[in-house]
């Protein structure tokens, strides 16, 4: 295993972190909420789209779209029933209750979809190149592609357009944005259906690269809360920088050091991280 | 009532308590689910007092729990330990993981605690699968039966008074702990931080000193389901029984004593004896957990309380 095979590798696995984890990102810097059900959703959606190319034989673009649909659907009812909690900021009631949803989702999926590893293809996953020895396929190029636009877009949309104005206005203060006529729910609402609908997109596209299962939500996740946590919470930038060095990191632990132990290893950045500086890397001193 | 009549009357309940099994039929579906339900009940109280008390969420409980079960599975096979060294066992591990565990998030509060302790769930549960030393994917088996000064269980029903007396010894822990000055100084942490400090109470070491209570609770649970089941496995540490602690501690009602032991109470029997098969299993445990913290705010006993003042002003206006 070249050292260049692995630097692709990590970058690929580092947009795909990014890009699997900027739903919570948004969610966490707008609407200071958390959402425990990430990693179930992340697996929702990655068989909804199994379910659209393979049992259904639809084309990839349109199970993008199923997927995103379904993600935000399930958001918006995630959102519904955590409104009074949002409310209150009862944070304790809230991951409580996102777990539940993970819970629920999960056992959901089993039930549809069965218990079995499924895998499925796209047609740009099949698309391989060989350049000497380094190996990629078009999926992992449009995943890093896609992820650079992805965060191009939404940093557009937070910095300069009016919903961007109203996301940044709640979360500094959701009381005051609401004197000044900002529909509070609304944003809430919107924040959630953008966190299912992010997830959903990253999944579609990352999904492929590895077989699914419906008991995958519960490990998955933990990705999602290193990128969050060291790329300082809420923070969209910080959040894609967090994602590219997790992903150069477990490449290279995964090839060199023991592919077994590489949560572990990731979890031991985090902690080492939390300890030095408990708001994250990005955080200035003196925060949180 | 008077203290001696309350006494009298906590002593009457605990002794028809150990009777319950054999009232509801006593065969071995019966005293297995109560088996399970004690222990569930005693690995749940040690989340209890992190969420009621101390008003966090801690996630990392499955693994004081397993630690306990993984600790008396070794001593057990590998030294042919007694049950009362893999207690003790159980509680120095729990002791020790909660030692470091609290060390490192000593300043980490809120969701970010939460999102670590759910970390090392999630690291626990990637060692156990893979370390030999814990038996890996296949776990640990062939742990004796539970014999202690002669008194061999090898059945659930043998169990049962074990388990019964642990519960006990627990539900009086929790008790005594809110009594106490850590658990009035815990109140304060969790509801006004700087109270407490002004008070003379270090906020960080409250929150280590409850940790460190309640991780031998969930270690000690492990312990006894370990020689309960015989074998232990990472899946101890999966999402089952996460959800399963949260749901006991927050569905009856926070810092109500016998709340997490009749949350558990209807999971486990619901299970047992009212399964829809473990998908739709996990399906309504989940709702049951999102309908509760959505719409009753204080668990089922909030609920029933907010009932009841009801019916009285109704019945208060046509009187």
């Amino acid at each position: 295993l070249s050292l260049l095979q692995q630097l692709i590798n990590g970058l690929v696995l580092g947009h795909a972190y990014a890009l699997i984890a900027i739903g919570w990102t948004v969610l966490l810097g707008v609407s200071r909420l958390v959402n425990f059900g990430h990693g179930e959703l992340y697996m929702l959606a990655a068989f909804v789209a199994w379910y659209a190319i393979g049992p259904l034989g639809l084309p990839f673009p349109v199970a993008i779209v199923l997927s995103v649909l379904v993600g935000a659907l399930v958001g918006l009812i995630i959102q519904r029933s955590l409104l009074r909690m949002t409310q209150e900021q009862d944070l304790v009631s809230i991951m409580i209750a996102t777990l539940g949803f993970g819970y629920v989702i999960h056992g959901a999926a089993a039930l549809v979809f069965g218990a079995s590893a499924q895998m499925y293809d796209t047609p740009l996953s099949m698309a391989d190149i060989y350049i000497d020895d380094i190996w990629i396929t078009w999926q992992d190029i449009a995943i890093i592609v896609v992820t650079i636009l992805f965060f191009i877009v939404l940093k557009y949309v937070i910095d300069h357009t009016r919903a961007g104005q109203s996301a940044r206005m709640v979360a500094e203060d959701p009381k005051l944005a609401e004197l000044s006529g900002i529909d509070v729910r609304r944003v809430y609402y919107m924040v959630f259906a953008f966190e299912g609908a992010a997830v959903a997109f990253a999944a579609a596209f990352v999904a492929p690269r590895t077989p699914i299962l419906t008991s995958m939500g519960f490990e998955q996740v933990i990705m999602t809360f290193v990128v969050v946590v060291l790329g300082g919470i809420g923070s969209v930038t910080g959040s894609y920088v967090a994602g590219i060095a997790l992903g150069l990191f477990t490449a290279f632990f995964g090839a060199f050091v023991s592919p077994a132990y590489t949560t572990a290893a990731v979890f031991t950045v985090l902690i080492t991280v939390l300890v030095v500086r408990p708001g994250g890397l990005a955080a200035k001193a003196g925060d949180r | 009532m008077t203290g001696l009549k309350l006494v009298a009357a906590i002593v009457a309940a605990a002794v028809a308590g150990f009777f319950l099994p054999s009232l509801a039929g006593g065969g071995t579906q019966i005293y297995s689910a109560f088996v399970l339900i004690a222990i569930f009940a005693v690995m749940s109280y040690g989340l209890d007092v992190i969420v009621a008390d101390l008003g966090e969420v801690s996630l990392a409980h499955t693994v004081f729990f397993a630690s306990g079960a993984y600790v008396t599975a070794l001593l057990s096979t590998e030294t042919s330990a007694g049950p009362l060294v893999t207690l003790l066992g159980s509680i120095a591990i729990g002791l020790a993981m909660a030692g470091i565990l609290g060390l490192l998030t000593l300043r980490l509060r809120h969701f970010v605690f939460s999102l670590v302790t759910y970390a090392v769930a999630v690291v626990a549960l990637n060692i156990a699968e893979n370390w030999s030393v814990l038996g890996a994917s296949d776990g640990l088996r062939g742990i004796p039966a539970f014999e202690l000064f002669g008194y061999k269980a090898v059945t659930d029903a043998q169990l049962w008074p074990i388990a019964y007396l642990l519960l006990l010894v627990t539900l009086y822990v929790v008790y005594a702990f809110r009594r106490s000055k850590l658990g009035l100084a815990a109140m304060m942490v969790q509801f006004n931080p700087p109270l407490a400090t002004i008070s003379g109470h270090n906020p960080q070491i409250v929150r280590l000193q409850v940790f460190l209570l309640s991780a031998p609770i969930s270690a000690v649970a492990g312990w006894l389901y370990a020689y309960q089941r015989a074998y232990v496995s990472a899946d101890i540490m999966g999402i089952y029984f996460l959800v399963l602690m949260l749901t006991a501690v927050v569905v009856v009602g926070r810092r109500f004593l016998l709340g997490p032991l009749i949350g558990v109470a209807l999971v486990v029997l619901q299970e047992n004896f009212l399964s829809f098969g473990g998908y739709v299993d996990s399906i309504v445990i989940g709702l049951v957990l999102i309908g509760v913290l959505t719409m009753m705010p204080g668990g089922l006993v909030g609920f029933v309380e907010r009932l009841l003042v009801r019916i009285r002003s109704r019945s208060g206006e046509t009187t």
